[in-house]
C-alpha cells in the first residue's frame, strides 16, 4: 500500500470534473436551444442567474463552517473513533466518523484502507463508508442547503440516520461467516 | 438573504468562535481551507448551474412527474435507484439535476431515493476509485450490505412525508 497510490494529484480530478460538468453542461444547452428555441435558452439562463444568487451567499458561510470543522477535528481524531470501539457502540461511532469526514472519495477511502490493514472490524468499516457517503455532513452543507433546501436535506438526512449502523450489523454477518 | 443564509452564517460565525477560543491559529487554516474549496468550486458551479436551468427547461413536467412523481410508488423508486447509480461526477452534477427534476414535478421521496443511491451505489465511483484502492472483495462486501439503502432512505422519507402537513417540502 505505498502512499503514492493513494493520493493522486488533487488538479487532475479538478480538471476531470471540469471537464464533465463542462461537457453536459453544452450538451444540455444545445438541446435546449434545439427543442425549445431561443426563448428556453433565456428562460433556462434566468432560472440558473436565479439559482446562482440563492446559492452564493449560503456557500460562502457553508464553505467556512466546514472549513472550521475541518480544522477543529483532526484525521487523527477520526481514526482513533474508528478503531477504538466494538459492538453496536463501535457502529455508531463509525457512522458519526463517516458522516464528520469531510471531502470526496480521495479523503475517505485512503483512511479506511489505513484502518483495514489495521485489522479494523469489517462491520465498522462499512458503516463508516455508508455514513460518509449518504450523510457527509460537508456535502450536505457546501452543496445539498444551498441547492436543495434545508427541509429537503433534513428529510434526507432524518430517513438516512440509522441505515449505516444496519449496513454494519449486515457486513459483520457476512464477513463473519465468509471467514 | 434567505433565512437559510442567515442561518448558516450564524453557524459558521459560533464555529469560529469556538474555534478560536481553543486554537487560535485553526482559525486562519479553516479560512484558508474556505478559500480554496470556493476556488475549485466556483468554476464547477458556474458551469454546473446553467446545466440545471437547461435541465429544467428540457424536462418536461409530466414526464418527470410520471416517472418520478410523489404517486410513482415503488416503480418510481426502484427507477430513481437505477438513474441515481449511473450519475457520473460529483454533488456539482448530481445535485442540480436533481434541483431540475423535482422542479419539473419529481417528488421529494423519490429524490431522495435518487440521492441516496447516487451516493451509495455510484457505478462511476466504484470503478474509478473503490474497486483499485480497495479491492473487488470489499467493493463485493459494501454492495451486498447496501444494495437496500437508496431505497431504505426513499421508503423511510416517504413515510416521514406522510407524517408532515402536506405541501410542507415542495418547490
Amino acid at each position: 500500500m505505498s502512499p503514492q497510490r493513494t493520493a493522486p494529484p488533487r488538479n487532475g480530478g479538478n480538471r476531470t470534473s471540469l471537464a464533465i460538468v463542462a461537457a453536459l453542461s453544452a450538451a444540455s444547452g444545445v438541446a435546449c436551444w434545439a427543442v425549445e428555441g431561443s426563448d428556453g435558452l433565456a428562460q433556462a439562463i434566468a432560472i440558473s442567474w436565479g439559482l446562482f444568487l440563492t446559492i452564493l451567499p449560503v456557500l460562502g458561510a457553508a464553505l467556512l463552517l466546514a472549513g472550521f470543522m475541518q480544522a477543529g477535528v483532526a484525521r487523527e481524531t477520526i481514526a482513533r473513533w474508528l478503531g477504538a470501539e466494538s459492538g453496536l457502540r463501535g457502529l455508531l461511532i463509525a457512522s458519526v466518523a463517516g458522516a464528520a469526514t469531510p471531502g470526496g472519495p480521495m479523503a475517505a477511502f485512503p483512511l479506511v484502507l489505513a484502518l483495514a490493514a489495521g485489522g479494523a472490524d469489517r462491520g465498522a468499516l462499512i458503516a463508516y463508508v455508508a455514513a460518509w457517503s449518504l450523510n457527509g455532513f460537508q456535502r450536505i452543507l457546501v452543496w445539498e442547503i444551498p441547492i436543495l433546501g434545508p427541509e429537503f436535506a433534513a428529510l434526507r438526512f432524518v430517513a438516512s440516520l440509522p441505515l449505516p449502523v444496519i449496513a454494519g450489523l449486515l457486513a459483520r454477518r457476512i464477513a463473519g461467516s465468509a471467514r | 438573504m434567505t433565512a437559510t443564509g442567515i442561518a448558516v452564517w450564524l453557524l459558521a460565525a459560533a464555529a469560529g468562535v469556538a474555534l478560536w477560543r481553543r486554537d487560535p491559529a485553526a482559525v486562519a487554516t479553516g479560512a484558508r481551507f474556505a478559500l480554496g474549496t470556493l476556488k475549485g468550486v466556483l468554476p464547477v458551479l458556474l458551469l454546473a448551474l446553467p446545466m440545471a436551468g437547461f435541465l429544467s427547461v428540457l424536462v418536461p413536467e409530466r414526464f418527470a412527474a410520471l416517472l418520478f412523481g410523489p404517486e410513482s410508488g415503488l416503480p418510481g423508486h426502484l427507477l430513481a435507484t437505477l438513474v441515481g447509480a449511473f450519475i457520473p461526477g460529483g454533488p456539482f452534477v448530481s445535485f442540480p439535476i436533481v434541483l431540475a427534476l423535482w422542479s419539473s414535478g419529481a417528488g421529494a421521496a423519490q429524490m431522495v431515493t435518487l440521492i441516496s443511491a447516487w451516493s451509495v451505489l455510484a457505478v462511476n465511483r466504484v470503478i474509478v476509485w473503490e474497486a483499485p484502492l480497495m479491492g473487488w472483495r470489499f467493493v463485493a462486501l459494501r454492495l451486498a450490505t447496501g444494495f437496500w439503502l437508496p431505497l431504505a432512505s426513499g421508503l423511510i422519507a416517504e413515510a416521514i412525508l406522510a407524517l408532515l402537513p402536506p405541501g410542507s417540502i415542495g418547490r
